[in-house]
């Protein structure tokens, strides 16, 4: 594997670990998420460009509009529980009202 | 000359109101100006229909075309015939007396000429319906005679009562109106037209539907059983506009349609019967009502109604003839006792209940006389005016293949009409007076006694003069039994002595609590209580709910977003056991992860 391979896979984990684990703050999950998304996206276009695959570019802009998406519910959520609480603390969750 | 006189007739009457353009409106004779006109005009008419009895010759005067709508002709048309010729006399002479006692009564009144205004397009209105040709203007003529009712009915429009009064008459009028337009729209589809010697030449077949909207229209404007709660409110107005609209000229209208029509009903055995029926019901019910009143102006409106009863009866036995000398009869006596009624409350210091009058035998003899004579000519007691029509109806009923129900209904209703008059002759009249002792009886006033004096004459006599000028039109039946020629008679006088014996050996005892019976008369079988409240209530909350409720607030709120939402909530309540450890959660999917890519070296 190459190294630019290797980077941007590197830059995917760290996301990844970063979503599975974090201090208090939901919004840092969230960044993390984003994080994950644009290392995934820059992966595709790259090997899209590189192998001529010109069908297939279709799917970075795809992946992303689908993320916007996901984004976008993700901080509607973060906005309920900081409706509730104020700040967005996760240990706050503990707690399931309807 | 037969012709143009009618015509002539008819026109000083609007003289009157055109002159009120200029000044003469603000003069105080103008009044007596309007008084002069109608016996000019009844003079004047009474030289057509006497040659019109003479030679039997009817005219059709057609002048103005008006408009052609592709195959209508609509144009002004007279149709001067044995109904009209007969009727616009009777008419304008029963006016003529009233306009002479309204001068008396509304004496005090500072709008009176305005007053006069009103009766006097009343009359040109009906004029316009009794001699209309086709039925755009005898529908000119039925609204105009709706709308001076409304007018004159909340004439004192300070009272509350009297404005209820007024709005309940049009509506009860206007719900009769659609019959009239149903028909309408039917002859124009059907035969094409609206004028009634093409309808009669037509002859159609399936009548049914424009003879029931006529029947609906009769039923709205002469106050028949359903439509009849507006006719004992309308009393609200003063005692002239009483005699004239609602007791000989306006309410009279419906039956005069039906009588118009009578060659398309005479073939039609299903609106007979349903005319009959509805006739008999309204006639007892309506003189039911009448026993336990105690205004004696809404007494002799429900007097008025059960005549009425009996005129729609005469129609369902298919003799439009008799109806129409009943109308004319019926006029005289009926106006002459609201005018008397009128003496008595002007009298006693405007009061109308029965209870507290009493002893005007001695104080009112003129108003005493006329009165009695009146209620005689009204129970039909030989020889006097309702003899001649009404006695007729009776046997005509008694010998004819008609509904036995309708016909018992019939002759207790006669009865009762001997028994509430015997009510007001005792109450009013005969005893120890019940009134204050501060009064102004007087009767001294000649515009009174001789506008009351002519009626009381037309009472005695116009039968016998109309009954022996007329041409024969349906043979009458000539021969019948004994009992049953009696009959009229023998109920009549049963229905006095019952009511004098009554009235005497109850006048001085303890007053109970009311009967059942009692209070289902009294509260006009408490029709009004129930229609005027439940109907508008539901059909106010019908509306209200379906327009609001149902279209927004179930459409388009409920059903697909706050159902789905509702459903979401408690679903997820019900089956979620979590606890909102997150942290811990992401970390064993880290943990499970990492594991399973070291283990179990995926990538080889």
């Amino acid at each position: 594997m190459s190294l630019v391979h290797i980077n941007i896979f590197l830059a995917f984990t760290v996301s990844l670990v970063g979503l599975l684990m974090y201090r208090s703050h939901l919004m840092s999950s969230l960044l993390c998420l984003e994080g994950m998304m644009l290392s995934l996206f820059v992966m595709a276009t790259m090997t899209v460009l590189n192998t001529h695959f010109t069908l297939a570019s279709m799917m970075p802009i795809i992946l992303l509009v689908f993320a916007a998406c996901e984004a976008a519910l993700g901080l509607s959520l973060l906005v309920m529980v900081s409706n509730t609480y104020g700040v967005d603390h996760v240990q706050n969750l503990n707690l399931l009202q309807c | 000359m037969f012709s143009s006189l009618m015509l002539v007739s008819l026109l000083v009457l609007t003289l009157p109101i055109m002159s009120s353009i200029f000044n003469t409106y603000k003069n105080s004779t103008f009044p007596h100006h309007v008084k002069n006109t109608i016996s000019y005009a009844f003079i004047t008419s009474l030289i057509p229909t006497m040659m019109f009895i003479h030679s039997g010759q009817e005219t059709i005067i057609s002048n103005w075309h008006w408009m052609t709508m592709q195959t209508l002709k609509l144009s002004l048309s007279f149709k001067l015939d044995y109904f009209s010729m007969i009727f616009v006399p009777v008419a304008l002479f029963v006016t003529w007396s009233i306009m002479e006692f309204s001068l008396w009564y509304m004496h005090s009144d500072p709008y009176i000429t305005r007053f006069f205004k009103y009766l006097l397009t009343f009359l040109i209105t009906m004029m316009i319906l009794v001699t209309a040709n086709n039925l755009f203007q005898l529908f000119i003529g039925w609204e105009g005679v709706g709308i001076m009712s409304f007018l004159l009915i909340g004439w004192w429009y300070g009272r509350t009562d009297a404005n209820t009064a007024a709005l309940q008459a049009i509506l009860y009028n206007r719900i009769g109106d659609i019959g009239f337009i149903m028909a309408m729209a039917w002859f124009l589809f059907n035969t094409n037209t609206w004028d009634l010697q093409q309808i009669f030449m037509l002859d159609p077949n399936l009548t049914n539907l424009p003879l029931l909207g006529l029947l609906l229209a009769a039923t709205g404007k002469s106050a028949q059983f359903g439509l009849h709660p507006w006719l004992p409110s309308a009393m609200e107005g003063p005692t002239p506009v009483s005699a004239l609209l609602h007791s000989s000229t306006m309410v009279v209208a419906g039956v005069f349609l039906l009588i118009r029509f009578h060659p398309l009903m005479e073939n039609n055995k299903t609106i007979q019967s349903l005319t009959l029926c509805l006739g008999a019901i309204t006639t007892l019910f309506t003189a039911i009502c009448a026993l336990t009143q105690n205004d004696i102006k809404k007494i002799i409106a429900f007097s008025t109604s059960s005549q009425l009863g009996l005129m729609i009866v005469t129609i369902g036995i298919n003799q439009p003839y008799l109806a129409f000398l009943h109308i004319c009869t019926h006029a005289f006596f009926k106006a002459m006792l609201f005018m008397c009624s009128g003496s008595i409350i002007h009298s006693l210091n405007d009061e109308q209940d029965i209870r507290k009058m009493g002893g005007l035998f001695n104080a009112m003899p003129f108003t005493t006389t006329s009165l009695i004579i009146g209620s005689l000519a009204l129970t039909g007691i030989p020889f006097l005016t309702g003899f001649y029509s009404k006695d007729l109806i009776i046997e005509t009923a008694n010998t004819s293949y008609t509904n036995a129900w309708a016909l018992l209904m019939t002759l207790i209703a006669t009865s009762l009409t001997a028994v509430y008059s015997t009510r007001i002759i005792f109450f009013a009249l005969l005893g120890q007076p019940r009134f204050l002792p501060l009064t102004s009886i007087n009767e001294n006033n000649p515009f009174l006694i001789n506008s009351i004096k002519r009626l009381l004459i037309g009472s005695i006599f116009a039968g016998f003069f109309i009954s022996n000028n007329i041409y024969p039109t349906t043979v009458p039946e000539m021969t019948m039994p004994t009992y049953m020629k009696l009959t009229a008679l023998a109920v009549t006088i049963l229905g006095f002595t019952l009511a004098l014996e009554l009235s005497l050996m109850t006048h001085n005892l303890k007053l109970e609590h009311s009967t059942n019976v009692f209070k289902f008369s009294n509260l006009l079988g408490y029709y009004p209580t129930i229609m005027h409240r439940l109907p508008p209530l539901a059909n106010l909350s019908m509306s209200q709910k379906s327009a609001s409720l149902l279209l927004d607030s179930i459409w388009l709120e409920n059903i697909l977003p706050k159902s789905i939402s509702q459903f979401q909530m408690k679903t997820s309540i019900l089956i979620s056991t979590q606890k909102g450890q997150i942290k811990l959660y992401f970390l064993s999917f880290l943990i499970t992860l990492t594991l399973s890519m070291l283990l179990f070296n995926l990538h080889e």
